[in-house]
């Protein structure tokens, strides 16, 4: 895997919900981390929400999940409100510097990136492949990405695939 | 004494109702800079973007709208600088299926190449802001209502839940009114709650109250995702009511206004997408009356072959063709294609009776998300002899995403989401001086019939419509073989088997109409109209024991009908039973003194009365 980690990374502008500024590979310990980076407004990423619940219910044991908000002008309190309203029970960050979103190499909500429990990053991409494109979507997923890296990084083993591309909303300011 | 008329059943009609969507904020769009000076020039937010902002994107993208996220202010439009400019160069936005071309549809909403640039060029430069001079004044929305008060504001009785994940949805409304008379109603505007899960609606007028045994409990609805509307009788009503986001209610010309009936029901279906989070759904909708009655009835043409429609899995092609040549010349006023989720590509022409042709709509990408009736901005004039054609293909492989099934299987047409439909309504007027409106109407509705049953005689609603059509020409005798042909192909049919008895009393069979009239009860015990005509058989065979049996449950079942009561008192006077006789046609009476039936039969029941044989 040729990404270069930057795990203990000092920036400060990764925060939680309260204002503080946090690092989630140091909060995720020795466990797999997985992000998942939404914004409030965005349908897609919305309509993700169940979806992202249930994997990291089912993941939750092994790996570390976060949502991050990576739109600097969505406040915590929007945030919140967000979050009750799809039914989040994971914990969510904001990134307003766009460091997480850099580190992680995504460019869209959502997405996700899976790092290493040696926090490396292992992926970047598609949740699974339910939206081909911007405003169409199969009935069903038929590949799930996310899942299978999951499981891989868990078993210590080879992802599958390094990246897959996401469709949703572009996240502004990366370029 | 003779029993009173035959209570006589009309058609069959699926009439699928919709209506249009012109999204206006309307500024005029300027484009300040060519292509080639955008290519050099800043392009601004003020100037150059907000106009098409405004115009294309904020009737839906405001607060309140259907659309995910405003797009109102520069701050707002910054955000999405990015996105829109991939969205509009794949033209996934704004939502806008058909071809540009001829004849031209109202309320377009497509981006010229030149719009697009543009959008392209502010991304790239940055998003500047631009001068603020150059902003134009922000489109101004009605709040609520947009055609004003509603002289009428209905509720759905009960919301719906839609769930937090899942496929699409469809949900059914049924609007009970209870208006002390006959309304013209001039529009219909749909709200139809939380907008930003409801993909589309579409209302349907229900006037036999055909939709109320799919609900569990009154008021609660039903899934589905095409209704199957039946009516008794000729509707000469064939209005679209529909709604997609960013659309304003149609209102008709003056003359068109569309007639509701004490006591009918609209129902309104409803598209629904899950959002991530549960949600619910209420639509409201409110009604603007006109006093003045329909002078002009548009009518619906529908052309199908959901028959032809049974596509192998993988098969990326598949066509489906129909034609259908107008016997009166009409004006076409709007279209609405239909298909479900593997339609690809979805057309319709009109080739004129000197051999040229015409397309009357293009969608080369059909996205059954985004579907719409079309109104054309000026009505297309086709004379008698043109042939109308719709071309649709569809695509059952794993190229289309859209397929419901993974991989690809058999799909043939059908109602539920996984079938597939292959169906092009055109609501035309008739416009012929030679030929009367109204007997337009009759050789459109005939020859319409008259194609359905060619295409597929085994479909009963086409056996059905045609024998209604005929009948009500006065052609029994022919109206008689298809009523027979639609009871044999849905032998418990209670419509179809009510209808069949009572082309056999206006033929003078009372002895054969009996055992159809009898199927028709059983089915359905509580059918008035059934058991009058039941009773008129029994009447005429001199079976005035039976008869007393049908025309009192047909008294019980509809008491306001006078001629329910008519012919029960006189079915007494025939058994001797003069009492009762009178009472009876007392109550007629009172139900309708103009009921000439009754008085001359009371007149000799009295006479018998005083003078005993």
């Amino acid at each position: 895997m040729a990404f270069p980690a930057t795990p203990q990374s000092e920036r400060k502008s990764v925060l939680d919900l309260d204002g503080h500024s946090v690092n989630p590979f140091r909060l995720a310990g020795s466990k797999v981390v997985v992000f998942l980076f939404v914004r409030t407004d965005c349908p897609i990423s919305n309509r993700y929400a169940p979806t992202i619940q249930d994997l990291s219910h089912r993941y939750g044991e092994h790996a570390s999940f976060f949502l991050v908000y990576p739109i600097a002008s969505e406040t915590s309190q929007q945030i919140r409100k967000h979050l009750q309203d799809y039914g989040y029970q994971l914990p969510a960050l904001r990134d307003p510097g766009l460091v997480l979103a850099r580190e992680s190499h995504v460019s869209i909500t959502p997405e996700a990136a899976v790092f290493s429990a040696d926090k490396k990053l292992l992926y970047h991409g598609r949740i699974d492949d339910w939206y081909v494109e911007f405003g169409r979507a199969r009935r069903e997923p038929t590949t799930h990405e996310l899942a299978t890296t999951i499981e891989s990084a868990v078993a210590r083993k080879p992802v599958p695939a390094t990246e897959a591309p996401a469709v949703g909303c572009f996240i502004p300011g990366l370029t | 004494m003779k029993p009173g008329k035959h209570f006589l059943a009309g058609s069959v009609c699926l009439t699928i109702l919709a209506l249009v969507s012109v999204p206006h904020a309307a500024q005029q769009t300027h484009t300040s800079a060519s292509p080639d000076r955008a290519a050099e020039q800043q392009v601004t937010f003020n100037r150059d973007i907000a106009p098409i902002v405004y115009h294309y994107c904020v009737p839906c993208h405001r607060p309140g709208e259907a659309a995910p996220f405003s797009l109102l202010t520069y701050q707002d439009t910054k955000k999405f600088a990015e996105q829109i400019a991939f969205i509009t160069e794949k033209r996934i936005m704004p939502p806008w299926l058909p071809s540009p071309g001829e004849p031209k549809l109202s309320g377009e909403l497509r981006l010229s190449e030149q719009q697009i640039d543009l959008f392209r060029q502010w991304a790239k430069q940055g998003t500047p802001e631009g001068n603020p001079a150059d902003l134009p004044p922000a489109p101004h929305f009605t709040p609520g209502w947009q055609l004003g008060q509603p002289d009428a504001i209905l509720h759905a009785q009960k919301p719906y839940a839609l769930p937090a994940q899942g496929t699409d949805n469809y949900w059914n409304f049924i609007f009970r009114t209870n208006f002390p008379e006959t309304r013209w109603i001039r529009a219909i505007e749909i709200r139809p709650g939380e907008k930003r899960v409801v993909h589309h609606a579409n209302m349907f007028v229900d006037r036999f109250h055909s939709s109320r045994d799919q609900e569990r409990h009154p008021g609660d609805g039903f899934p589905g995702m095409e209704l199957r509307i039946e009516s008794e009788s000729f509707d000469p009503d064939s209005h679209f009511f529909f709604w997609k986001p960013g659309s304003i209610a149609h209102e008709e010309p003056e003359g068109m206004a569309f007639r509701l009936d004490p006591g009918d029901d609209l129902v309104l279906n409803v598209h629904l997408q899950p959002s991530g989070k549960p949600e619910t759904v209420q639509p409201t909708i409110g009604l603007y009356f006109t006093d003045k009655p329909a002078t002009k009835f548009p009518f619906l043409l529908e052309l199908q072959n959901d028959r032809a429609l049974d596509i192998p899995p993988g098969d990326g092609n598949f066509e489906v063709n129909d034609d259908f040549t107008l016997p009166a010349e009409v004006q076409l006023l709007a279209i609405y294609p239909h298909a479900h989720y593997i339609g690809r590509q979805l057309s319709a022409t009109a080739t004129y009776p000197d051999g040229t042709s015409k397309n009357l709509i293009q969608i080369p990408r059909w996205d059954l998300n985004w579907q719409a009736v079309y109104y054309y901005e000026d009505p297309l004039l086709l004379p008698a002899g043109t042939r109308v054609s719709m071309h649709y293909i569809y695509d059952n492989s794993t190229a289309n995403i859209a397929n419901p099934f993974h991989p690809p299987q058999r799909i043939k047409g059908g109602n539920r989401t996984t079938d597939e439909m292959a169906h092009l309504w055109l609501q035309v007027l008739p416009h012929d001086d030679a030929v009367p409106p109204e007997q337009a109407r009759f050789l459109l509705q005939e020859a319409m019939a008259r194609h359905d049953v060619t295409r597929d005689p085994a479909d009963f609603s086409a056996q059905y419509n045609l024998a209604a059509v005929l009948q009500a020409k006065g052609d029994s005798a022919e109206a008689l073989q298809h009523f027979q042909a639609a009871v044999q192909l849905r032998p418990n049919d209670v419509v179809a088997n009510n209808a069949l008895g009572a082309v056999l009393l206006a033929l003078g069979n009372p002895g054969e109409a009996i055992a159809p009239l009898l199927r028709a009860v059983q089915s359905k015990p509580d059918y008035a109209a059934a058991h009058y005509n039941l009773g008129n058989a029994y009447a005429s065979e001199g079976n005035f024991s039976n008869a007393i049996t049908e025309f009192s449950e047909a008294a019980r079942l509809n008491p306001k009908d006078s001629m329910s009561e008519a012919n029960l008192g006189a079915a007494f006077a025939e058994a001797g039973n003069l009492d009762e006789a009178q009472k009876h046609l007392e109550r007629a009476l009172q139900l309708d003194p103009q009921n000439t039936l009754a008085s001359n039969n009371l007149d000799e029941v009295k006479r018998r009365r005083t003078s005993p044989q």
